[in-house]
């Protein structure tokens, strides 16, 4: 009798099965496809969000665009003020798994706080070119920006890992890596005091920020900051001039060991 | 011709050069770093070409492949080719590396050598031919002008046309002289209505074929009524040989005669009657208040006809572009869609005014919507944005661009660094009247006060009544709010004045030697007299300087030259470290002038090599604007020098420093 009832209900269940109802077995697919795409989009959106990218720093004419092209070829090439942002993938040289992206920002005053607020996120590692022949001269506005760079929200939260490259030692005048640390530490611990006491900006916010460099009461020293900061001599041009390579061994080192 | 032609990639490689004339690989990296600099980091890319030293450089940006084009050739040349020659290299170069750029990227142009040099050739000799073919035309020779074809009567000229002989040529003289008889009877019958129209071709001289065709018809409209009256003229004609010498009608008569003024009232005022004296007509308005000013009335009404006008001509445009945008939309919603001009010029249009309507200076405005067109001509947009979203995005970068500072902004380290020399830091505040040097100096001061500088005031505004008292009004409230006892015995501020009607310069130059740091007291005594008892021989050396030395200039009008001098005398025989020009944020078109005049002024009364020109901006009365914040895009714009303070108020604390991204943020809100 249990049979008998059960039969017309699984004669039912049969003929749904076979004859499916579309409209439901429509929503059950679209269902099924909007999870399978956000499960993607969350890994790719993983993946994106992190930070693999080497941003290449410093003020107008230091050498950064000519770097760019020696890591990226090897070559030569001849270079003029950059207006925007280039970037590629890096691949370190013995590793073939390990790359990075290297992004090489304009250094020009009014656009290079502009690039920095885009790629300040996605930075996992900070290049700051330095030109060590102009370095004299230009010392206070080196500073300024590398001032910039360090009490940036962004940065501090990251603490990427910072090389300072000293750039054009191919010229008999240029100044030592030892010498450039000690002058942007005093000078930077001129500015902790200039700067936080600029007139406050207009809508509220200090323009030093909020964040202090270092300690207070002590001198400042970039051992004091959150991140790993290094001082590399290099040579974009090399000393063999144009058809040789480039003097940057350093460099490359460290970036082995970033990526 | 070309000096040389370079190609290079917006993020800096060059990608393939031409060495043209003369000069080492290296000399074209100098001038199209200036040009980079000045025109496009400025936003000045309205117009294609700039001048540096010898050369002149146009240039072309190609937007979706972020390519820039310079040809650089001698100033002095002017060579017709040059525009089309960049058109048509830019079409080349890009067909002909198309994939590189778009499939291999940055390493692309890395990586690829771009032999680009027979292309060029090619070009270049077209171009150069085609503008030898434009050369100018031959003359034509007498044979095939329309003249030799016309026969020599129509050529005599008649009397109505008299000056025209000369014009005419020497071979038709002998025959005009028989002819003019002849035709002296037609044109004197219709000389009276004739004569204006000869008035009229009389001035014509140059429109010889017009007049020949003129007179053609005349003549032969006239021809019949004219041989009725031949007799009457002919004595006339005859008269008309001599040269008669003209007569005077009064000529032989004295002075006296000719003297009409009434001799009798001159001088005496019994004489003159007085005239019938009507107040109404004089004075106007008889119910008004004595001695009250009115307020000056402006009549709204045009400012709405003007903007019905305005209205008009861009609604018929609107309703064009109503069913072609929304494919447009549609479009560039969907696919790859390259910007044109046409799509954004709706935009940009919406935006100038916009913008005008923030207070941004008119040509500014013009100027800044040019550049941004340039800088997105053939760009392609990606998916889901709009073009107005495109334009406001490149428009919003270039204003934060043209905001940052081009130069360092810190007084307080370089405060600290004059101090280190033992110097005092020099400021001069320059400005039209009314816009609040003084009370922006008093800010500035105390702020400087606060960080532990001490302040010398140098009154040099010796014109404005009061200017003096203001400033000694200040000096007085800072030292109560900083005593010398709270600084070490240091007074912070002291105000330096000579009262008033004194040269301003000479002033100023009192001010920096007594700011300057001296040794009272001791064996070394610079100026002034000091007893050299044993009391002062055995004190320790007092060091008696100020930090900073504020000079405080009167307000003057850009266009009035001899104040105008006065000031650019100040600041070139001072040298100060430091001029600020402080200007109002209401200024409108005015600032531009404003601006540009000063600097003018203070550049061609330098001596020096390079001049001492404005350094910095005060930007004063910004509590005033609420959003129509114009101004300040205006002064950075036309002197590409820093906002260094910005006044927000009448107390001593409203003293801030600029933030671009707020200013341009309130400038672009809607």
């Amino acid at each position: 009798a249990m049979a008998g009832m059960l039969e017309p209900h699984l004669e039912a269940l049969r003929r749904e099965l076979r004859a499916p109802d579309p409209a439901v077995l429509s929503v059950l697919l679209a269902l099924l496809a909007v999870a399978i795409t956000l499960l993607i989009w969350r890994l790719v959106q993983g993946r994106r969000s992190s930070r693999k990218a080497v941003l290449l720093l410093g003020l107008c004419d230091a050498g950064k665009t000519l770097l760019f092209a020696r890591l990226l070829t090897g070559k030569y090439r001849d270079t003029q003020t950059s207006i925007t942002d280039s970037s590629a993938v890096y691949r370190v040289s013995n590793d073939k798994s390990a790359n990075v992206t290297l992004i090489d920002l304009p250094g020009h005053e009014s656009l290079r706080l502009q690039f920095l607020e885009r790629f300040k996120a996605a930075a996992r590692a900070i290049v700051f070119v330095v030109d060590s022949v102009a370095f004299q001269r230009e010392v206070k506005d080196v500073a300024e920006f590398l001032y910039q760079v360090l009490v940036d929200s962004t940065v501090l939260k990251n603490a990427p890992a910072l090389l300072i490259a000293c750039n054009k030692q191919d010229v008999t005048m240029a100044k030592s890596a030892k010498l450039i640390q000690q002058q942007l530490e005093k000078e930077l611990n001129t500015l902790r005091v200039t700067r936080s006491a600029a007139p406050t900006s207009l809508d509220g916010s200090a323009t030093g920020g909020p964040a202090q460099l270092g300690k207070k009461g002590k001198d400042f020293d970039f051992s004091q900051l959150p991140m790993k900061v290094e001082f590399v001599e290099c040579s974009a041009r090399g000393s063999k001039g144009e058809e040789g390579d480039a003097d940057f061994e350093g460099l490359e080192k460290w970036l082995a060991k970033i990526a | 011709m070309l000096d040389f032609f370079t190609i290079f990639s917006k993020g800096g490689l060059v990608l393939w050069c031409f060495q043209g004339v003369r000069g080492p690989a290296a000399a074209a990296t100098a001038p199209v770093n200036a040009l980079i600099r000045s025109v496009l980091l400025q936003e000045r890319g309205g117009n294609n070409s700039f001048t540096h030293e010898a050369l002149t450089l146009k240039y072309k940006l190609d937007n979706q492949f972020e390519l820039v084009f310079v040809v650089g050739f001698q100033k002095i040349l002017t060579l017709t080719y040059v525009d089309k020659l960049i058109d048509d290299v830019h079409k080349e170069f890009r067909d002909k590396y198309r994939n590189e750029f778009q499939q291999k990227g940055t390493l692309g142009l890395l990586n690829g050598t771009f032999d680009f040099k027979d292309d060029f050739m090619r070009l270049l000799r077209d171009a150069e031919e085609s503008s030898k073919v434009r050369a100018p035309t031959v003359m034509k020779t007498f044979e095939q002008s329309l003249k030799s074809q016309k026969t020599v009567k129509c050529m005599i000229e008649t009397r109505g046309e008299k000056p025209k002989e000369k014009v005419k040529n020497k071979k038709n003289k002998g025959s005009k002289k028989e002819g003019t008889e002849a035709v002296a009877v037609p044109g004197k019958a219709s000389a009276g209505d004739k004569q204006p129209s000869a008035a009229g071709e009389r001035e014509e001289l140059t429109k010889d074929e017009i007049l020949q065709k003129n007179r053609e018809e005349f003549f032969k409209r006239h021809m019949k009524a004219g041989e009725k009256s031949s007799k009457s003229p002919k004595p006339e004609a005859q008269k008309e040989k001599g040269k008669k010498p003209r007569v005077w009608d009064l000529g032989n008569s004295n002075a006296k005669v000719l003297d009409y003024s009434n001799s009798a009232t001159n001088g005496s005022a019994e004489a003159c009657p007085v005239e019938e004296f009507d107040p109404d007509t004089a004075l106007g308005d008889r119910n008004r208040e004595p001695g009250r000013l009115y307020d000056l009335e402006y009549e709204s009404d045009d400012e709405a006809e003007e903007e019905k006008v305005i209205q008009n001509p861009s609604k018929p445009s609107a309703k064009k572009g109503g069913l072609g945008g929304m494919f447009g939309m549609l479009k560039g919603l969907v696919g790859s869609k390259s910007l044109t001009r046409e799509d954004m010029d709706p935009v940009l249009e919406k935006m100038k005014d916009h913008l005008i309507a923030k207070n941004v200076a008119a040509e500014i405005a013009v100027q800044l919507c040019e550049s941004v067109a340039k800088k997105l001509e053939g760009k392609v947009m990606g998916t889901f944005t709009t073009v107005t979203s495109t334009v406001k995005q490149a428009l919003q970068e270039a204003l934060v661009q043209i905001l940052q500072p081009q130069r360092r902004v810190d007084v307080l380290r370089d405060v600290m660094d004059a101090q280190r020399h033992r110097r005092p830091y020099v400021v001069t505040f320059c400005g039209v009247n009314g816009v609040g040097k003084s009370t922006n100096l008093a800010k500035i001061s105390f702020w400087l006060i606060e960080n532990g500088f001490s302040v010398l005031i140098a009154a040099c505004d010796t014109f404005r009544a009061g200017a003096v008292e203001q400033l000694r009004t200040h000096t007085r409230r800072l030292n109560a709010l900083h005593p010398p006892e709270s600084h070490g015995g240091r007074t912070m501020v002291q105000l330096y004045e000579k009262g008033y009607g004194k040269d301003a310069a000479g002033i100023a130059m009192e001010a920096i030697s007594y700011g300057r740091w001296k040794t009272v007291g001791g064996r070394r005594r610079f100026g002034g007299s000091v007893p050299l008892n044993a009391a002062s021989l055995s004190s320790p050396a007092r060091n008696q300087g100020f930090d900073v030395v504020l000079v405080d200039t009167a307000g003057r009008m850009q266009d009035n030259a001899p104040l105008m001098t006065a000031l650019a005398k100040l600041i070139a025989v001072n040298a100060p470290d430091l001029v600020l020009f402080v200007g109002e944020a209401l200024v409108g078109n005015e600032a531009v002038d404003q601006l540009v005049k000063f600097n003018k002024a203070l550049a061609d009364h330098s001596m020096a090599q390079t001049p001492r020109l404005i350094d910095g901006i005060v930007l004063t009365k910004f509590d005033t604007i609420d959003d129509k914040v114009g101004a300040a895009i205006s002064m950075t714009y036309i002197t590409s020098k820093p906002i260094v303070f910005v006044g927000t108020g009448q107390t001593y604390c409203d003293l801030r420093s600029l933030n671009a991204k707020a200013v341009v943020a309130a400038l672009m809100k809607a």
